[in-house]
Parts: C-alpha cells; structure tokens; sequence
C-alpha cells in the first residue's frame, strides 16, 4: 500500500518535473526574444546575459523609423489571408471528397507535398513565376503559401468530416441533397470548430513561413518575417531591432494560438444518433 | 404512393456476393418486413431500394418508374434510420422542415405540414429543441416526423426500434403499425427482430444469405413455414426439431428407436421421403396428456415462469426442447410428464435440404 502511494507521489513529482523542463525548453528562447527586444543595443549580446536591466523601447522604435514595419504588416496580412483562405477554399471539398470517397491517397499526396522541403519547390517557382513576370507579385506568394495551408486544412478536417455519422450525410441524400448540398448544409455546419482550428493554424504556419517570402517577394511585397531578414547583415547584425521585429511578428500567430484552444473541444454531433 | 418491383437483383461488394438472384413484389399500400438474422443482406437491400447503394444488376422499380442509378434524392423515398441520423445542428422544427425546404415549398405550407406531424407523434413540444436535448424514444419520433412530413411513395426503416428499451420498442411498435394504417403509404421495414416482423408486417420477407426464404403473411410464415430456417426463425421460443425415421412399420426417434408420434398422414410424407425427416413442433404446440394417451414420457430439467405461461425444458431421444404449458400445472424440475403435439402441428422437414415435405 505504501510502496503504491510513494511510487504514485513519485511518478507525480516526475511528471511535474518533465513539464517544467518541457516549458523551460521551450519558453526559454521566446522569453529571450523578449526580453532582448526591451534591452539597450549594448546589452542584447552581454555575455553572461543581463537579467536585470532597464528596459527600453529604443529597439522598437529603431524598427519603425527604419523600416516601413507596418507595409509588411499589410503584406504578411495579404499573403496570410490570402493563402489562408485558398487552402480553405480548396482544402474543404478536398477533405469532404477524401472522407466521403474513403480513397485517401490524395491526402496522402498532399501531406507528402508538406513534408516535402521547401527548397525543391523553389527553384521551379521562381523560375516559373519569373517567366510569366510575377515574381514579386502577391498572387505567387498567395499560391505558394497554399502548398503549407491546404495539407493543413486537409489534414484537420478529415478527422472532422470522418466523425460524422456516416447514416446523417445518408439522411440528406434520402431527404433531396445533392453531395454538394451535404457539404454545405450538413457537413459544413458540423465541422465548425474544425474549420476554425485549420484557419487558425493554416493563418500561424503562413504567416511564420520565411524561405517563399525571402525569394518570391520584392521590396514592395516583402513580409513581415522576411523583411525582419534584413537585421541580419553580413557584418553584423542588429539584434535589439531583430528582437522587436520577432516579438510583434510572434504576437498575431500567439494570439491565435490561444483562441485555438478554445474552438478544440466541441460536443456539436452529440445527440444526433444514438445513444 | 407505389408499389416496389425488384427484379433478379444480384448485389456484390467485389468478388463476394451478398444478395445472389433475388425477385419480390411489394404491392402499392402494403407494410413489408424484411427479417433474417445478421448478415442476410436485408438491410442492403433496403439500402437499394433507398439508393444509397448501387445495384450489381438486375432492375428495381418504385411505381413505373425504373430507377437503378437514379439517387436516393430522386427516388421520392423517406427512411428512418437505426441511429435516427437527425441533423444535430437544426432543431427539430428544422430537422422535420429541411426537405421540404429542399423543395421549395411556401413557409405557410412547411409549416402546417411539420405541425400537423408533430401533433400525430405527440413531439409539438419539442420542436424548438435540438436532436441532443431529446431522449431516445423522442428522436425516434423525430426521425419518423421527419419522414411523415414529406409524404413519399415509399416509408423505409432500418431497424428503427433497436435503440429502444423493451418497453417503448412496443409501444413504438404499435405506433408504427397504427401510423401505417392511417397513412396507407407503402412501407418496408428492416428487422431481425420476428416479433416485430409479426406483429406489423401484411408480408414478411424471410431473408438467409440473400435469399428470399418465404413471403408470406405473417400467419402463414408462422403457420406454413416453407423450411426448416424458416420455421426455427419465426417463432419464440424456436420450434423443437428431431430426427425421425421409418423403421419397420412405423415412425421413430432417429436416435433412440423411441415411438415417434405421427399420424398415418405424417407417417406416409415421411415414407415418401424415403423414410427420413426433420420433425418440427413449436414449443405452444405440446399438450400436457395422461399416461395412457400415448404422450412423449419426458423429465422436467428447467422451469421457466412466464407469468401467462410456463416454459419447461426437456429432452426428446437427446435432443433438446422446450414446452409452453399452463402455468396452473405449476411443473417442477425432476418431475415427468407427458406431453404430446398437437393434432396437425407437426412440420416435417426434408432432412437433407431443409424444404417443407410435401
């Protein structure tokens, strides 16, 4: 009995002490990100680094008299949104059509274009892009950001529409609905919350991603996480600047992060068959 | 309203064939019950009829109209499904008025008709509420609310009563049977539940391995089963079976060369099938008689009280089998008694291939 209760407190203790590393791990360089943003130039690289500091906004305000920081806002927006919503146009009949199909290879190929680096699709883009005179343009930085929100959307909505009683889609026909039909009236309102989560992320993964932004945009349509780039010089490297740039990039996905959890749990199907 | 043709049927999934070849009229009006045990392919066959899924080959009609590849939208059918399948996000107004809606009916109209229905199944308290805030009685009634209202040729439902405790499935039941009465629409009800077929069919379909076993009214499935599958299917508890031959100059347990009680009637069908059957008696067709009436001397093993009855459990030449008696007799495990069939209540059975003996 005793042994039972000291090995329980133990594994609890253990468990407490996993979740702490867990978060030091990872909160540990965001909070160094903040932190840096709020120091004085000369302190961001003090080695050892400074705890106590007075803080600043003289990085900040670098940021904003030295780039247009809220035209990249805009055009991350843009981009974000725009990619966004392409892959939720898309992505949703895409992950119906999977589920209701059951023939699952063409989620298979999109996850595999996920998984796939970057890079590989890069060259041939910008190539391409370049050829019909697009490079720099927001459409090609929409399109090939849906290659990171449509797997996304896919992949988040299949569970969703899978764990619709199969006999309520059966209903419908039964009751006059087209397949297209299903989808928007039955379907659709069914999966709200799954909707919510695969914009949510799909908004966080664009917005974050650095490598299409760097290479397919201009001046004009640089976004935020790419512009931040330019911090980064080849002989040194404004790190205050960076810092403030990468703590208000970091704050939209962060928030989002946030009301995601909220939308995760959901009891929408209960009651609509048995039990 | 329509009457249902399906002709030569065949339905595989692959190289596995789950209905082989099967033909059934279903007149305009009537109240059909598809019965079989697990896996005979009734609930695929309402499924078909429904069109939620395709037919190998043969053909099926709904009145006049061919309908093989027409969809389930098109085919003017309503179905009520084992789970109820009641859209969780509408409210039951919704749930009742959504294919109407589909249809562009006017407002005034989808109104009176959802009202009107909900009056009929006593659920007008409920129609602001959502499928989750119901219990399982209630959606039951929702889901058939919602195919009352549409007022189509045909009424399908697959299993509809399973979900529901002994209690209510009864009294749902009678419902179901009181509302094809008022509605006179055709109607083609899944069930592997004999008593349910019995109690509300006009025809019962008996199904084995896609197969059509007997249709028939519900009497004479009972009374008349066309083989022994049948005749252990309808029937609670299931009909006593022995073996029996003809040895020498009369009829005999297989088993035990113990006197088999069949009259010179039974005795020539037995001889014609060259001396060996299947004898079948329900168990409410043994009467308890004298020890001189020439009765089965059997030993009481079980007693089962039913209230209006008694069941007793026995043994006839190692098999098996089960009386309904009077519950006055008050029988009582041990004891021996004699029980003997009914005049004109023995089945004989072609042992080889199950078919009723001519």
């Amino acid at each position: 009995m005793n042994s039972t209760l000291l090995s329980e407190t133990l594994i609890r203790r253990l468990n407490t002490a996993q979740l702490v590393l867990a978060g030091i791990l990872i909160m540990s360089p965001t909070a160094w990100m903040v932190l840096s943003s709020f120091k004085p130039s000369f302190e961001v690289t003090a080695y050892p680094p400074t705890l106590v500091f007075s803080p600043t906004l003289e990085n900040y305000v670098e940021l904003m008299q030295t780039t247009p920081f809220f035209s990249y806002a805009v055009n991350s927006l843009v981009v974000t949104l725009g990619s966004a919503g392409l892959g939720l146009l898309f992505g949703i009949p895409a992950a119906f059509a999977v589920s209701w199909t059951r023939i699952s290879w063409p989620a298979v190929l999109a996850l595999a274009a996920r998984m796939a680096p970057g890079t590989l699709f890069l060259l041939p883009w910008y190539v391409m892009f370049r050829q019909v005179g697009m490079i720099g343009s927001y459409t090609a930085l929409i399109l090939s950001h849906a290659v990171i929100t449509l797997p996304i959307v896919i992949w988040v909505l299949l569970p969703s529409f899978d764990n619709i009683p199969r006999s309520i889609f059966e209903a419908a026909q039964v009751d006059g609905c087209s397949i297209t039909r299903v989808l928007w009236k039955i379907a659709l309102p069914l999966v709200g919350s799954g909707i919510a989560v695969a914009a949510i992320l799909s908004f966080v993964f664009s917005w974050n991603y650095f490598l299409f932004a760097l290479v397919l945009s201009n001046g004009d349509s640089k976004t935020l996480i790419a512009a931040a780039f330019n911090f980064v010089g080849e002989g040194s490297t404004q790190w205050g600047a960076l810092m403030a740039a990468a703590t208000l990039i970091a704050l939209p996905p962060l928030v989002l992060a946030a009301i995601v959890q909220r939308w995760l749990v959901s009891g929408l199907t209960l009651g609509a068959v048995k039990g | 309203m329509a009457g249902i043709s399906i002709r030569n049927l065949v339905k595989s999934y692959g190289s596995f064939t789950v209905v082989p070849d099967l033909s059934l009229e279903i007149a305009d009006h009537e109240f059909v019950v598809f019965v079989g045990p697990s896996g005979c392919g009734k609930s695929t066959l309402l499924r078909i009829i429904a069109g939620l899924e395709p037919i190998t080959s043969g053909e099926l009609y709904i009145g006049d109209k061919r309908v093989n590849g027409v969809p389930a939208a098109q085919r003017d059918i309503a179905m009520v499904f084992q789970d109820y399948a009641l859209y969780p996000h509408m409210r039951v107004y919704d749930n009742m008025a959504f294919a109407l809606q589909l249809r562009g009916m006017p407002k005034s109209d989808i109104d009176s008709r959802v009202r009107q229905a909900a009056a009929m199944l006593h659920i007008e308290a409920y129609l602001d509420r959502k499928p989750k805030e119901l219990s399982g009685g209630q959606r039951q009634r929702v889901a058939m609310g919602r195919a009352i209202v549409r007022n189509p040729q045909v009424f399908l439902f697959d299993e509809p009563l399973s979900n529901l405790d002994a209690k209510l499935r009864a009294q749902v039941r009678a419902e179901i049977k009181a509302l094809s009465q008022q509605l006179r629409t055709t109607m083609v009800f899944v069930t592997h539940d004999q008593i349910e077929a019995m109690t509300m069919a006009d025809r019962i379909v008996v199904l084995q391995g896609g197969v059509v076993q007997q249709y028939d009214t519900p009497e004479v499935v009972y009374e008349r089963p066309a083989n022994q599958f049948v005749a252990g299917f309808i029937g609670s508890p299931t009909m006593n079976f022995f073996a029996v031959e003809w040895r020498g100059d009369a009829a005999v347990f297989a088993a035990d060369a113990t006197p088999a009680p069949l009259d010179d009637a039974l005795g020539a069908r037995l001889r014609a099938a060259a001396g060996k059957a299947v004898a079948g008696v329900r168990p409410e067709h043994f009467q308890v008689v004298s020890a001189n009436a020439s009765g089965i001397p059997v030993q009481i093993k079980l007693v089962e009280p039913l209230g209006s009855d008694t069941l007793i459990h026995f043994e006839v030449a190692g098999a098996a089998a089960i009386a309904r008696v009077d519950p006055s007799l008050k029988p009582k495990p041990g004891e021996r008694l004699f029980l003997k069939p009914q005049p004109g209540k023995i089945h004989l059975f072609d042992a080889a291939n199950g078919r009723v003996l001519p």
